[in-house]
């Protein structure tokens, strides 16, 4: 298990302001932060439009479409995607149990604003829940505001498994495409976001568009939360005013060179970290993996593509046959034999597109890119004589 | 436009889609349908609706979309 204790700031704290004398219990939260705003739901919607504000769970999808996206009343729900699947990202946990007040701001006044009686929580790590609900002693908001604790896997994190999970039936995404703002929890309208998302918006709220884009890119201002870890000295979360270099945030953990995954497990890597700056997509849950020169890439993708394949939900085929067959191939493949190499090629092309969640598209992401960017210690693995590297375990994954 | 759909968490690879529209269906290795992604015209739609009522599973939809 990776774990992350430090919390290191780039520039200007803002959702982590404060944290540095510890958890912000109701009164430090609010001499740190002040009051949350009231406002409208047009107030929301303006205000996410002006800053580009997107969501910060991995999908990167613009706020203000997903508010316009809601009908006009009979919104049902606001929930808070708290499940964190991404074994290496840490962001989501240390907002819940640090900073509860400030996320319970952004979901709740949200909330108000579209007239949603209900705001669920989900959660599954049980400190993470616990803060939560010592918040919740603490203020009266005036609807109902639930903690839930969801299953932890992969998966299990997808919006559509959460809303499945949080209705009592299985945390596993549904085979048709509805959207959570037309079809959400119970069948009614919801607005389904990632904790740090609602974070942000109360920042946001309290600061305005003006105060909000006072660093960051002008596309997308602000900041976000960063979760770096592998080949570094000082792993944990960090947050960066948005379009920060990639560079200066490896320089500030500490890491070691060599290639890096932007992204997480579904994300891609990166030979060359010269010029690349951090913004949405592709930080996606802003989770960034420094490999650094000892160990063994090959034996570090299989082992996290095998953790992929035993978290697939096992209900669709192309999904269980194709991770399996890839983790296959991989294994064969790093032991220097040309067919997994070719086998692996195929079956990349077989997975994606092809299963009710992108947990095939993003596990073929993850691994066409490794194929890419690897290449020369392919070639060096097929020769036969191997990389002569250890496989460190440095991205987790499987044991 | 009418494509072809398939819900991924019914489909048990049957195959009797690929038998009935060897054009617009292949079957993978592993016995699941791969879609050719293109439009089902006007002529051809009698027979997309016959191959989605024989799916077994119910896991092949017609999308007018």
């Amino acid at each position: 298990m990776i774990t992350v204790e430090e919390i290191r700031v780039i520039g200007e704290a803002r959702v982590l302001a404060g944290l540095d004398q510890g958890r912000l219990d109701l009164q430090r939260h609010l001499l740190t932060h002040g009051d949350q705003p009231q406002l409208t739901r047009a107030d929301y919607t303006n205000l996410s439009e002006a800053v580009g504000l997107r969501g910060r769970g991995g999908a990167a999808f613009p706020v203000a479409l997903k508010l316009q996206d809601l009908p006009a009343r009979g919104v049902e729900a606001v929930v808070v995607n708290g499940s964190e699947s991404e074994p290496v990202s840490r962001k989501d946990r240390l907002l819940l149990t640090q900073s509860p007040h400030l996320v319970l701001d952004g979901a709740v006044g949200l909330a108000h604003a579209l007239g949603a009686p209900h705001v669920l929580i989900a959660v599954h790590d049980p400190a993470a829940a616990l803060s939560v609900r010592e918040a919740l002693m603490e203020r009266d908001d005036g609807l109902a505001v639930e903690v839930r604790e969801t299953p932890g896997r992969f998966v299990a994190g997808e919006a559509r498994a959460v809303l499945s999970a949080l209705e009592g039936g299985l945390a596993v995404p549904p085979g048709r495409r509805v959207l959570p703002t037309r079809k959400g929890y119970h069948r009614r309208p919801t607005f389904l976001s990632n904790v740090e998302t609602f974070a942000q918006l109360a920042v946001l709220a309290r600061l305005g568009s003006r105060g909000f884009s006072s660093t960051g890119l002008i596309s997308e201002p602000g900041t976000q939360l960063l979760t770096v870890d592998g080949a570094v000295q000082w792993p944990g979360v960090i947050e960066a005013p948005t379009g920060v270099p990639l560079d200066t945030v490896l320089q500030y953990a500490g890491a070691e060179p060599g290639p890096v995954l932007l992204g997480g497990y579904h994300g891609r890597w990166l030979e060359q970290t010269d010029g690349v700056t951090l913004q949405r997509p592709e930080v996606s849950a802003g989770i960034i993996l420094a490999l650094g020169p000892a160990t063994c890439p090959l034996g570090e993708v299989t082992r996290v593509a095998q953790w992929l394949s035993s978290q697939s939900a096992g209900q669709c085929g192309p999904c269980v046959f194709g991770l399996a067959a890839l983790v296959d191939d991989f294994a064969r493949l790093t032991v220097g034999d040309p067919q997994g190499w070719h086998d692996a090629h195929r079956h990349l092309g077989l997975v994606p597109g092809r299963g009710a969640c992108a947990h095939p598209d993003g596990t073929a992401r993850f691994l066409t890119s490794a194929l890419e960017v690897f290449d020369d210690d392919v070639q060096r693995h097929l020769s036969g004589r191997g990389c002569g590297r250890p496989v460190l375990g440095l991205l987790g994954g499987a044991r | 436009m009418n494509k072809l759909e398939i819900d991924w968490t019914r489909c048990d690879g049957h195959g009797l889609c690929a038998g009935l529209l060897p054009d617009d269906v292949l079957l993978d290795e592993w016995g699941f349908p791969v879609l050719r992604g293109r439009e089902i015209t006007a002529g051809e739609l009698p027979d997309a609706r016959r191959a989605v009522l024989a799916c077994p599973a119910l896991a092949l939809r017609l999308n007018n979309r």
